[in-house]
């Protein structure tokens, strides 16, 4: 499973993404607001999540904010970030 | 928008407040107080509404002239807040006693180098208790809007001093999670109003507060259990004329994992909504939350049977 997959499952199953799957979710689609819908409060879970299942931290909003705008942005992320 | 969009009167009646603290102290501000309060209360209506919600949860049987008596005396303790703020500001902070219970406990709490959740309420004054945490020696960052539109001003405003604490923003980039994360990360204090409601359903957790189903904020116990940082719920209360007292209610401990589903963190939420309603107890006229708490779809369910 790539990177990109695997943030994919996290987002539908472990942030409670109703009426949408894993597959339905475009690469480039905003994951706040007007895109995925994602608030803040998932935010600090996807934080959490992203430590948890790739072991990369993402320490303040400096990193985040460019991180956490799509599914492309934060597999690069991770992908620099990862040992 | 100006500045009196948000004030709670004219500039010319602030003014007045300034120079009777200014020429008379304390006792001619209180004076004067009293007696803008007996108007307030008498001949806006608007006043009266905004005490009711908390009042009716609290003294559920008093009607008529004793719940007049009870606005009064809620608007008049709501009062000598804002005018205690001004005397701090305007004569010097060493006008005011504040005192801290809890001390060794919030110094343990900080070596252990967690981070902290202050979780406070609208409740006494919080901003002037807030200078009883100096000793901890770390600055404090605030989730709080920053309110441009009230002539209501801080007590480090008064002298133009800086803020003793860091803003972050809640209409800031995704509600200043991240800013807020960051900060409890590094072992830092974050101060957040627990009794705040936020703007989307889907970051409450309803509770019973006073008796009856409220919807509150998780957010900060989510925090929590995302950074392993306790939350420690203080409440603050204006103890005599020139005294207030902050005190450590109880320190939540909440598991890391619990994820994003609000059911997880209704236990703990339920606990500071308990906390506070022991406050209201004791304090039956330092609860400044004017916002109706009850008036969501929970607060028609069925009275739930009082404590």
């Amino acid at each position: 499973m790539t990177i990109k997959e695997k943030l994919k499952q996290i987002l539908v199953e472990d942030l409670n993404l109703e009426d949408i799957t894993p597959e339905e979710i475009n690469d480039e689609d905003p994951l706040f607001g007007e895109g995925l819908g994602l608030d803040s409060l998932d935010a600090v879970e996807l934080v959490v999540l992203v430590q948890k299942h790739f072991g990369v931290e993402i320490k303040d909003m400096e990193q985040g904010r460019p991180a956490l705008q799509s599914v492309n942005t934060l597999a690069a992320f991770i992908e620099q970030n990862q040992a | 928008m100006t500045p009196s969009d948000r004030s709670l009167g004219p500039a010319w009646g602030y003014a007045s407040f300034y120079l009777f603290i200014r020429c008379g102290g304390r006792r001619a501000a209180y004076a004067l107080l009293q007696a803008v309060c007996a108007f307030y209360v008498l001949f806006r209506s608007q006043v009266r509404q905004g005490c009711l919600p908390y009042l009716r949860q609290r003294f559920p049987h008093d009607v008529g002239l004793v719940r007049l008596l009870q606005i009064y005396r809620m608007v008049l303790a709501f009062g000598t807040v804002l005018v205690d703020r001004a005397i701090a500001g305007l004569l010097g902070p060493e006008q005011l006693r504040v005192s801290l219970a809890g001390r060794a406990q919030l110094l343990a709490l900080r070596d252990q180098r967690r981070g902290m959740v202050l979780m406070m309420s609208h409740v006494g004054c919080w901003q002037v208790a807030m200078s009883a945490l100096d000793f901890l020696e770390q600055p404090v960052a605030m989730l709080m809007q920053p309110d441009t539109r009230s002539r209501e001003r801080h007590y480090h405003d008064y002298r133009g001093g800086e803020r003793p604490w860091h803003l972050i923003d809640p209409a800031g980039y995704l509600g200043g999670a991240l800013e807020m994360m960051a900060v409890l990360k590094q072992g830092g204090i974050l101060s957040v109003m627990g009794d705040r409601l936020p703007p989307h359903e889907r970051n409450r957790v309803r509770v019973t507060f006073l008796g009856r189903p409220v919807d509150l904020p998780y957010s900060a116990f989510q925090l929590a259990s995302a950074t392993g940082a306790p939350v420690v719920v203080m409440f603050s209360r204006k103890s005599s004329a020139d005294s207030y007292e902050m005190a450590l209610a109880e320190t939540i401990e909440v598991p890391a994992g619990l994820g994003r589903r609000p059911e997880a963190y209704r236990p703990y939420v339920q606990r500071y909504a308990d906390l506070l309603a022991t406050y209201c107890h004791d304090n039956p006229y330092q609860f400044f939350n004017f916002f109706d708490l009850w008036q969501s779809d929970a607060g028609q369910d069925a009275v739930v049977q009082q404590k």
